[in-house]
């Protein structure tokens, strides 16, 4: 059975504009932004950030779709949690749609990149729920927990909430995650590894080159939504609270921190 | 964009972002780089283009039989902050299928940056 299928056999409506990773990093590049990722300071910050979330969410769901699809002899109740996950998705995919449209947006006014989708690229399931629900749903935590926080300071509770609620299911998933990578990998701590390696290259691929830190560490920015002008971190920052929630050890999350600090963009 | 409803008469929070305008240079200058490529005049087609962007123009003219289309079919948009993508069909026998990026030079001129012939693939993700 072809279990890593390529990136371009999701299905897309098409008019939207896909791109791979290094076209949309020359793309930013040539406008003197940041090659990786939206940044607080750009006047697009809250549109792209959320539309890079939405196209995650679908591309989330359908890799816990596809791992459901790929290991028929799993456990029932590991079958059982992927097609949760799959509910949990979309239903997050339209949170993300209707939260765009609140802030001017619409879900295929970015281009849409391929590079969450090769992080699911693993033949073993213990691997593809380490990369995907530790790795992917981790900086997800992060991610959320950020937004929560920069939509409390514009006082605006419909992203606040709509975000608060994703994020409780991110940290079950991340649980979910912890949970089978521990559980597949029983008595066999070659494999458990190899899993965890899986999930330390996502991790590597998610430091966004600029020092992330925890919230009280983080450098301010100011940032403007309409007319409202507020301050936000300057990067991505690392939600302890919500990793600790979701079933990340303190020393998990201190290997992170040193992770990212020994990437070769320090 | 997707259908969530008619927000006039919905009761809850309204929007607090604007959608952003395609600027109305942006599709005048796509409409003359396509209809010079269409009539195989490379030099029109250069004169638009980024250097950068002179291996992917060619190959787009390679793709596209000089004299053989006359309808251009935009399909697709996004942007990347102040540069737009473009996803062109051109009907025909065969169609041709690609998408490129307009981004302004320091003139203020758009100009094409990078080109992706998209005929025969499933989607620009192919390798």
């Amino acid at each position: 059975m072809e279990r890593m299928i390529a990136v371009d056999k999701l299905a897309r409506p098409e008019d939207h504009i896909l791109l791979r990773s290094d076209r949309l990093r020359n793309a930013r590049a040539e406008q003197g932004l940041t090659p990786n990722s939206p940044m607080p300071y750009e006047d697009d910050f809250l549109k792209s950030r959320m539309h890079g979330i939405c196209a995650g969410e679908f591309q989330a769901m359908e890799a816990a779709g596809r791992t459901l699809y790929d290991f028929p002899d799993a456990p029932w109740e590991f079958q059982l949690d992927m097609a949760r996950q799959v509910w949990d998705e979309s239903r997050h995919a339209e949170i993300y749609m209707k939260l765009l449209e609140y802030v001017g947006s619409y879900y295929g006014e970015f281009p849409e990149g391929e590079v969450l989708w090769s992080c699911t690229q693993a033949e073993d399931p213990a691997a593809r729920v380490a990369g995907i629900n530790r790795g992917l749903e981790g900086l997800a935590c992060d991610v959320f927990e950020q937004l929560i926080r920069l939509a409390q300071n514009m006082g605006d509770e419909v992203i606040e909430r709509a975000v608060d609620y994703v994020l409780a299911d991110e940290i079950t998933h991340v649980r979910m995650g912890s949970k089978w990578m521990r559980k597949l990998t029983e008595g066999d701590p070659e494999r458990l590894k190899r899993a965890q390696a899986f999930q330390d290259s996502i991790d590597d691929i998610f430091n966004f080159g600029n020092g992330r830190t925890f919230v009280e560490n983080a450098e301010h920015v100011k940032q403007r939504v309409g007319d409202k002008e507020f301050e936000i971190d300057r990067s991505i920052t690392i939600a302890r609270e919500a990793r600790l929630l979701a079933g990340f050890t303190e020393e998990e999350i201190d290997r992170l921190v040193k992770g990212f600090r020994k990437s070769a963009a320090y | 964009m997707a259908d969530l409803g008619f927000r006039e008469n919905v009761m809850g929070p309204q929007p607090i972002g604007k959608f952003v305008e395609e600027p109305p240079e942006l599709r005048q200058t796509a409409d003359r780089l396509i209809e010079a490529l269409m009539r195989g005049d490379m030099e029109a087609a250069k004169a638009m283009t980024d250097p950068q962007a002179y291996e992917d123009l060619q190959a787009l003219a390679a793709a596209i039989a000089p004299e053989h289309y006359d309808t251009i079919e935009y399909i697709g948009r996004a942007r990347v902050a102040k540069h737009f993508f473009l996803k062109v069909l051109l009907p025909g026998t065969p169609p041709v299928k690609f998408q490129f990026r307009l981004g302004q030079n320091a003139a203020g001129e758009w100009t094409m940056r990078e080109a992706n012939d998209l005929t025969g693939r499933r989607s620009a993700w192919s390798r």
